[in-house]
């Protein structure tokens, strides 16, 4: 069970800033980003823009194998613009 | 004379207020230096033709805070003469003319503050989970720097 925090345009796509979503302990990034899109399937259109950050380290959308621990941090990160 | 001045330190802050440049300049200040740099990001009236109205700002504020810390631990090791950081970024709606960024770094002389500054935004902008919305008269657009480091990777 792990928090999932969308930013920016990826919060306007899912219509929520948070939430708790069940995911499997060990997951890659792409199995990841295909169970939160079930949960929101608008977000589909930004999956070539985004990179996740999971317990606030960035990771790509890749077959990168992540093992999420109860209570970890997901973030959906589009292309940012600071500064 | 007060010795706690001269332990390094790092000053970073992300807040809805309007930023001071006097307030960062003076955070690194330091007896030990003969040198501060400083960069302002303010925003534009224009881009690409449309007038924009404002900006609106938006973090991740405890990765971005993170984030800014690894710059800052970065700098340290390019320049070790380097005294203080700054690194101050507004938050939420920022109007027209107004900073949305100030860095300040202060080192014993000129070319090291200069360098490391920089260094600072280019990073920032390549890295930092911080998000820029332009409001235009009838729409709205999430900017894209692109210096952000998976902006092409990923295509």
């Amino acid at each position: 069970q792990v928090s999932v925090l969308y930013f920016a345009r990826s919060a306007e796509l899912a219509g929520l800033r948070c939430e708790t979503l069940w995911v499997p302990r060990q997951v890659t990034a792409l199995q990841l980003w295909e169970e939160i899109v079930k949960v929101h399937p608008r977000l589909a259109v930004i999956r070539d823009q985004v990179v996740f950050a999971v317990r606030q380290e960035y990771v790509l959308l890749g077959d990168q194998l992540l093992v999420l621990q109860p209570g970890d941090e997901v973030a959906i990160i589009p292309p940012i613009s600071g500064g | 004379m007060d010795e706690s001045e001269d332990v390094p330190k790092d000053f970073i802050k992300l807040k809805s207020e309007k930023l001071s440049v006097d307030e960062v300049s003076e955070l690194v200040i330091s007896p030990c230096c003969g040198a501060v740099s400083l960069f302002i990001g303010t925003t534009r009236n224009n881009f690409e033709g449309k007038k924009v109205i404002h900006l609106e700002y938006e973090a991740y504020t405890a990765m971005a805070e993170s984030e800014i810390k690894k710059i800052c631990r970065d700098v340290r090791q390019k320049w070790p003469s380097v005294q203080h950081i700054a690194v101050h970024h507004r938050l939420g709606v920022v109007p027209i003319t107004e900073a949305s960024v100030i860095i300040a770094v202060s080192s014993p002389h000129r070319a090291e503050s200069l360098e490391a500054v920089m260094y600072c935004i280019n990073t920032l902008k390549a890295s930092v989970p911080i998000w820029k919305k332009e409001i235009y008269e009838d729409e709205y657009s999430w900017k894209e720097n692109k210096e952000c480091f998976w902006a092409n990777s990923e295509k």
